[in-house]
């Protein structure tokens, strides 16, 4: 995947649109965990999302930079 | 020394003891403290490490959207970036059409403003924040752009940026540091407040409360109504776990504000009987509440969780289920006396069953919060918190004014500074528009600008040249800051503290490469006070809040709730009465804080609108569920004169006057002797007669609430009774 893409003309980073995804994703397996019951056993559930967003666009960017 | 809370602590368990409530109190205190700055230098620092061209501006935006607890960050977070977003693009679209032309520029961008002034005061929830930001991001990216319309578009998109940024770091901050959770807050409320209704219930029932107390605690309980849902719209922003809830919050405000009208009616209701001198009445139910108030509260017990409300609620349905025979009984033995008042005994005890019907479904869904899920969720009423129109548009062509009175002042004078003067104006407007007392906040404002000034400008020109390094440049801004953030947690001196750490920031922050230009920074320290003086005045002067005009209207509004409750679809008329009463109630109740007298008014307005809707929806189901008997169609005479009394009743709360009064009296009168008639002639069948009977009680507490001398109907019935008292 290229570092830059084309967005109406203008370039901007491609891990913009990839974080933006991220977040929805983090979003969504949020929703499913809770869905699970799985916050119960977490000690901080704030840092716990935190970090899972961070994985998700550290994964997600590897699509990018490797 | 004698006073032992004066005594230093020594032994270890007390020096524990004392560490703990150091810790829930005032630790508390320093944690946000130690948090905003936490959050206001990393925005700082990532500012200045991506080379934005204004850090100030990531700053700033730390201490607009500042809260102690996490969820209130959260959701203002949420609304402050779509807020940006859309003013962002608000401007942009008034730059393209009216940059070469400044007055329509200005002219249009007050139109904005007001627009988005007048939004941020119709909403008072988190919604607020996204006018207030839409508002604001438009006049602070707008007025410098238009000057320079040729890199309009880059100067747009970093201050979007910088905002973005500021917001993202106190959300992250806030949320991951030490997070203090609204919903835990929230979990204390709801059961303090089923404590505190349950007891204030048992106390009232055993006759120990006086009149000003049960006043007190109804202000106090109106207050709290609006600020559970307030802490609500927060609380679902912070944990999945709370949205889950949050049907059953909802639910649960919504019954105590049912369980407390009624409470309040059977009360007013005995007292009546008493002053009436219906004793007989009054001593054939007392043993009922005697047996009540135990119920609810056993003595001597602590505060009551969710798993006691459980056992609340299933000794409440074995007295609900066997209430209705054991009062028919006694009606049995007591109605034949002559002189009874059965008419009155039949009400209270309707009352006193509808009272232990909804407490019974306010401690099911309290009790139904200990797990994560439950039936009760699905509840599709929504309190939705919104400020009278009247007030709104007040606020919005308040906001036009200012914006185009300064516009103007710009234009004529060519102040190199009217830019500033201008641009925050708006922000103080809207921000000063969504509190509850705009006048003092924007004076409040303007005095901590002025503090902010000086300080600023001794950190500014007398320690910025002698420090080298970010380290350093937070451990000078840190004290002057601190003491900023330590205002705004005192609710007194909110206005002063916002004011003073918003400003400090946009005068003394440093940019990349700081300028020394004393010249500059007074011309801009200037125009921001003359904006908040001009803003203060404006709220004083332009349109106040408090004139008895205003005052009119909310409590017309107030009124009108009736006419609601007479004609809007039955389906959801009763939450959407409550909860738009109550809210009328709190508006007047804020704005008239200089004014005791006034704010009892309203309360009083309150309760007789309270009392007479619930009745009239009452009334209403009854008539529904009747059978679909000819006898009972809406056509008979008898269904005829109900509804000339409730037409009778809009009436008279859309406009009350004497004549009005005597007519809705005289309505009700014939209504009841109708429906009474009615029963007697029909003699139907069980169901159908306790129906009639539920009817007939509806109708006779209509009537004890409207001939109540406590009530500020009384007022309005001198005619009558002087006309009474002269032909007797």
């Amino acid at each position: 995947m290229h570092r830059e893409i084309a967005l109406i003309g203008a370039y901007i980073p491609a891990l913009v649109p990839l974080c933006i995804g991220g977040a929805a994703l983090t979003w969504l397996i949020d929703r499913l965990l809770a869905r699970v019951g799985l916050y119960r056993f977490v000690w901080h559930p704030a840092l716990f999302r935190a970090s899972l967003l961070a994985c998700i666009c550290g994964v997600l960017g590897l699509a990018v930079y490797r | 020394m004698a006073n032992p809370i004066l005594r230093v602590p020594r032994s270890l368990p007390a020096l524990q003891a004392a560490w703990m409530d150091w810790a829930r109190t005032d630790g508390l205190t320093w944690v946000y403290i130690l948090k905003a700055l936490g959050a206001a230098f990393l925005a700082l620092g990532i500012a200045m490490r991506l080379d934005l061209p204004q850090p100030r501006t990531a700053m700033t935006t730390v201490f607009i959207v500042m809260q102690p607890q996490s969820g209130a960050i959260l959701a203002k977070s949420f609304y402050r970036i779509g807020g940006t977003l859309v003013g962002l693009v608000a401007t942009l679209l008034l730059i393209a059409v009216f940059a070469p032309q400044r007055e329509l520029f200005l002219g249009a961008l007050a139109l904005w403003t007001g627009i988005c002034t007048a939004g941020a005061a119709r909403n008072r929830n988190f919604r607020s924040y996204g006018f207030l930001l839409a508002g604001y991001t438009a006049a602070l990216i707008g007025i410098p752009a238009a000057q320079h319309p040729d890199g309009a578009f880059l100067s747009a998109l970093t201050r979007a940026a910088e905002v973005t940024l500021g917001v993202l770091c106190a959300g992250f901050v806030g949320a991951l540091v030490l997070p203090q959770h609204a919903s835990l807050q929230m979990r204390t409320t709801v059961r303090a407040r089923f404590s505190a209704f349950v007891e204030y219930v048992s106390a009232t029932l055993s006759g120990l409360v006086d009149r000003a107390q049960i006043e007190r605690t109804n202000a106090r309980f109106l207050a709290e109504i609006v600020g559970f849902e307030a802490m609500r719209s927060m609380a679902v922003f912070e944990s999945p776990e709370t949205r889950g809830r949050s049907g059953r919050l909802a639910r649960l405000n919504s019954e105590f504000m049912s369980a407390s009208t009624r409470f309040h009616a059977l009360h007013q209701l005995m007292n009546r009987l008493r002053e009436a001198g219906a004793t007989e009445a009054v001593q054939a139910l007392e043993p009922y509440f005697k047996e009540l108030a135990p119920l609810l509260h056993p003595p001597g017990e602590p505060v009551l969780t969710a798993a006691d409300a459980a056992g609340s609620a299933r000794k409440l349905e074995t007295f609900k289920a066997a209430l209705p025979r054991r009062v028919r009984a006694v009606r049995n033995a007591l109605g034949a006396r002559p002189g009874f008042a059965l008419l009155d005994f039949d009400t209270a005890s309707e009352l006193l069953y509808r009272f232990v019907d909804d407490m019974h479904a306010y401690a099911l869904t309290y009790a139904s919060l200990a797990t994560t899920t439950h039936e009760r969720e699905r509840w599709p009423e929504r309190y939705e918190p919104k400020t009278n129109a009247v007030l709104t548009s007040i606020a919005g062509v308040r906001g036009v004014i200012v914006m185009a009175v300064l516009s103007a002042f710009w234009i004529a004078t060519a102040w190199p500074n009217g830019g500033t003067l201008v641009l925050n104006a708006a922000a103080v407007c809207a921000l000063a528009s969504s509190s509850p007392r705009p006048t003092r906040m924007a004076y409040q404002m303007a005095a901590g600008t002025i503090v902010a000034t000086l300080v600023g400008f001794i950190v500014v020109f007398g320690v910025y040249p002698h420090i080298d390094g970010f380290p350093l440049l937070c451990a000078t801004l840190a004290p002057p800051l601190a003491f900023g953030v330590l205002m705004t947690t005192r609710p007194p001196l909110a206005g002063f503290g916002a004011g003073y750490c918003i400003f400090f920031c946009v005068l003394a922050a440093p940019d990349n490469g700081v300028r020394y230009d004393p010249a500059g920074f007074a011309n801009n320290a200037i125009a921001l006070v003359l904006s908040m003086v001009a803003c203060a005045i404006a709220y004083s002067v332009l349109l106040p809040p408090s004139t008895p005009w205003v005052r009119g209207h909310l409590l017309a509004d107030l009124r009108r709730q009736v006419v609601l409750a007479c004609r809007a679809p039955l389906a959801r008329v009763r939450p959407r009465f409550e909860s738009r009463a109550r809210d009328l109630a709190f508006q007047a109740h804020a704005l008239m804080q200089q004014d005791p007298a006034a704010q009892r008014d309203a309360l009083a307005w309150l309760i007789a609108v309270l009392e007479v809707g619930h009745a009239v929806i009452d009334l209403r189901c009854e008539l529904t569920a009747l059978p679909g008997d000819a006898r009972y169609a809406a056509t008979m005479p008898w269904r005829r004169s109900i509804a000339h009394s409730a037409k009778a009743l809009t009436a008279l709360f859309a406009r009350p006057t004497d004549t009005r009064l005597d007519a809705a009296l005289a309505a009700n009168v014939d209504a009841i002797a109708a429906t009474q008639q009615a029963l007697a002639a029909f003699a139907p069948p069980r169901e159908a007669r306790h129906r009639l009977q539920r009817i007939l009680s509806h109708l006779h507490f209509v009537r004890t609430a409207l001939i109540d001398p406590e009530s500020p109907l009384a007022r309005y019935a001198g005619t009558v009774r002087r006309g009474n008292a002269a032909s007797a």
